[in-house]
């Protein structure tokens, strides 16, 4: 009896340990996510480098919505887990995890393989990727907010030329969004991301910064309360719950993919999105393949037009156990040939400079030259390690605007108030900008 | 002495038996549990020096209106959705209780809801609510009930309720189980005794059932309410606790500092949901003994 006993506990802590088995000398984990087309197209790459270097690459598949991809990546580095051993980085997260301490610095790998840095864009080296002194990170691509526009029905209805201005974009949504319910009833003339996520205070920053405002002053310090902004929320509510050229569902359901659904099953006029939605519009499948242009974001009388800074930064993680060969993988995807292939596949912006003066995707996507202009005149969200809190604050009151559960002012101050304290908790000003 | 010995024998080999699920509690109940009363004391974030603070996360909670926000939703959360569950789980109870053709089918069925993973059905009751898209708003406008389709989760009080609903569908079931288990307890004898002495039926209900099925009523209502309590996955999947965070539940609160790599407040959330749920326990079965104790 007592014997058997004692097998049953050798049996059951045996099987604890089956988990921990051997690993593989040359393999490591690198995690991405996107659409499902991106995926697949890592994959492809992914097997080109493994028939390149022998080293193979194991994909963490990570979902499309970017708070997501940030959790799946802060659990396993909060606990020092191992793998994954590269990922890839939204800016906006770059400065948390790099205070917290979970980025491997690349200036001594840059330097023995003498990487060029001067072909990627240098202000976003300087801005994003450089922490402390020290390289963690490289830019893979860079994103902004375009206006995308139906070319077919802009020249339908009389119109010549894309909207320059906020008010022309309704003027021109309400005369074409009447005209065309006739024979679609779903129509609208504008969709853009307002439900409560990251996009959210993309867009945000698109619409106040065109109306002169912005969440940082001059000096750099937090200020949210000031009248462009106040004017800017007022508009974006009004944009649905006025105008009503925004679906009602943009403050609940309306994301990145949503909107590029939206828009590519030939449902609206207008769509505010990355630049990643061109390439998918022109697939054979998609309503409005050859229909579509693209153009800067419009803005408020007396100001100018702006893009959030977007896009994604690859890093090696501190707790990886094998940073040589990951570095490998790092360089393979921000060398140029790669960097090319995914502009000519995905229509990606590459964070390399270089490539858009390649004459092969100058052919391709002649837009490719006014985007640099866009890039590099791109506006950046804060960057601090807490941003991510001060974006929580932001998305809950300004999407609650939206919603028409609050006015446009108290719920700035309201914000305000909130990242006030955040603030006091999390670091003094000098981390700002 | 000899049978002393043969019972320490006993004790030792029992001990045996219980050290696995001991070992369980302590590693997966007790440490966790201890570790994260531990956390919520240290001002612990990822990006800062990790120090001891008291009670500072506390205070900090305590001054943060969207603490309040949160803790106001999931109480009325509990309030609303807890009753229609018991309330609807004894009536089916009650009927599956009575010799029908098809009772094992009707049973089969509902448990059906019970047993899909929260993620999977706040994932369908999300396809139902879509306004471009959902199931509601397509029967909605091809009756022509309404001229626009409705925005189910984009106004307070609808997502809310659809959350309730969601959920009502989704639990029913179990407090109905729990209940079935109670009432098939009771010996029929009882309620022919009951005709004997001339009772209508709501006065066997009322007289016999309801004090008889009593003790599974609370289990059933305590289960619920702690459930309740620590809503996470639906709400996450239905609203992400929009519009504006009208609907962030208490775990959805905390667990977001977590992710946001503020781990000392998001355990010392996680430690004032564990005392509401503690205290709430308590109120319970305080509540069904002095209720017994009248009776």
């Amino acid at each position: 009896m007592r014997g058997s006993v004692t097998w049953f506990l050798v049996f059951s802590l045996s099987l604890v340990t089956v988990g921990c088995a051997g690993e593989e000398e040359r393999s490591i984990t690198f995690a991405v996510g996107g659409a499902p087309r991106e995926l697949e197209f890592w994959e492809e790459l992914l097997d080109g480098f493994e028939q390149l270097s022998g080293i193979q690459v194991n994909i963490l598949r990570q979902p499309t919505d970017t708070d997501l991809r940030r959790q799946g990546l802060v659990v396993p580095l909060r606990s020092g887990q191992s793998d994954p051993d590269v990922f890839l980085m939204d800016v906006a997260w770059i400065a948390q995890f790099s205070s917290s301490g979970w980025l491997e610095p690349l200036d001594t790998y840059v330097e023995e393989r003498g990487i060029e840095l001067d072909a990627f864009f240098r202000g976003l080296l300087s801005s994003i990727d450089l922490r402390g002194g020290q390289l963690v990170a490289l830019p893979v691509y860079v994103d902004g907010g375009l206006l995308y526009y139906r070319e077919d029905l802009l020249a339908r209805y009389g119109y010549e030329r894309p909207p320059r201005t906020w008010n022309e974009l309704v003027e021109y949504s309400i005369h074409v969004q009447e005209q065309v319910r006739e024979s679609n009833p779903d129509f609208y003339g504008f969709v853009w991301q307002g439900a409560q996520y990251e996009g959210l205070i993309c867009n945000f920053i698109e619409f106040a910064v065109s109306n002169g405002g912005g969440i940082l002053d001059d000096g750099g310090k937090f200020s949210l309360t000031i009248e462009e902004n106040i004017g800017a929320l007022r508009f974006m509510r009004d944009l649905i719950h006025r105008y009503r050229v925004s679906p009602p569902n943009t403050f609940t359901e309306m994301r990145e993919e949503e909107v590029r659904i939206f828009f590519q099953q030939g449902n609206a006029l207008f769509e505010r999105n990355w630049p990643y939605a061109w390439a998918l519009h022109q697939e054979d499948h998609s309503a409005v393949k050859g229909r579509v242009q693209i153009a800067p974001l419009p803005h408020f009388p007396g100001g100018k037009s702006v893009s959030t800074l977007g896009g994604w930064h690859i890093g090696i993680s501190k707790y990886s156990r094998k940073k040589s060969i990951s570095w490998e993988l790092v360089e393979f995807i921000t060398s140029y040939e790669i960097q090319k292939k995914l502009a000519l596949g995905l229509g990606w912006n590459p964070g390399r400079m270089d490539v858009y003066g390649d004459s092969e995707v100058v052919k391709r996507f002649p837009h490719f030259t006014t985007l640099t202009e866009v890039f590099e005149n791109a506006y950046p969200r804060p960057i601090i390690p807490y941003y991510t809190q001060l974006s929580e604050v932001m998305q809950r009151h300004i999407n609650g605007t939206l919603a028409g559960e609050c006015e446009p002012e108290p719920a700035l101050s309201a914000a305000e108030r909130e990242v006030m304290r955040l603030e006091e908790r999390y670091g003094g000003v000098e981390t700002w900008q | 002495m000899a049978m002393r010995n043969d019972a320490i024998g006993r004790v030792r080999e029992s001990l045996i038996y219980v050290l696995p699920l001991l070992l369980f509690v302590v590693v997966f109940i007790l440490i966790p549990v201890l570790g994260t009363g531990v956390t919520s004391v240290f001002k612990d974030i990822a990006f800062l020096e990790k120090r001891f603070a008291l009670f500072d996360n506390y205070r900090t909670l305590l001054y943060d209106p969207s603490f309040y926000q949160s803790l106001r939703f999931t109480l009325l959360f509990i309030a609303v959705s807890v009753p229609v569950e018991i309330v609807l789980g004894l009536v089916f109870a009650l009927i599956l209780n009575h010799p029908l053709p098809v009772r094992g089918v009707l049973r089969a069925c509902l448990l059906v809801p019970w047993a899909i993973p929260a993620a999977v059905s706040a994932r369908t009751w999300e396809l139902i609510y879509n306004y471009s898209y959902g199931l509601a708003n397509v029967m909605l406008t091809k009756l022509k009930l309404t001229g626009e389709p409705v925005n189910w989760l984009g106004t307070e009080r609808g997502a809310f309720f659809s959350i309730v609903v969601a959920d009502v569908w989704k639990t029913t079931p179990f407090a109905a189980i729990i209940i079935l288990a109670g009432l098939q307890a009771i010996p029929e004898d009882l309620y022919g005794q009951a005709r004997v002495d001339g009772a209508n039926a709501w006065q066997r209900f009322s007289k016999v059932t309801l004090p008889l099925i009593k003790p599974v009523l609370v289990v059933a209502l305590l289960f619920r309410t702690i459930d309740a309590l620590r809503v996470f996955d639906l709400v996450y999947v239905l609203t992400r606790g929009g519009p504006g965070g009208a609907t962030t539940s208490l775990s959805m609160y905390g667990y977001r500092y977590f992710v946001l790599g503020d781990f000392g407040y998001g355990s010392a959330v996680s430690v004032v949901l564990f005392l509401l749920a503690l205290g709430l326990s308590i109120a319970y079965v305080r509540l069904s003994r002095w209720r017994t104790a009248i009776m």
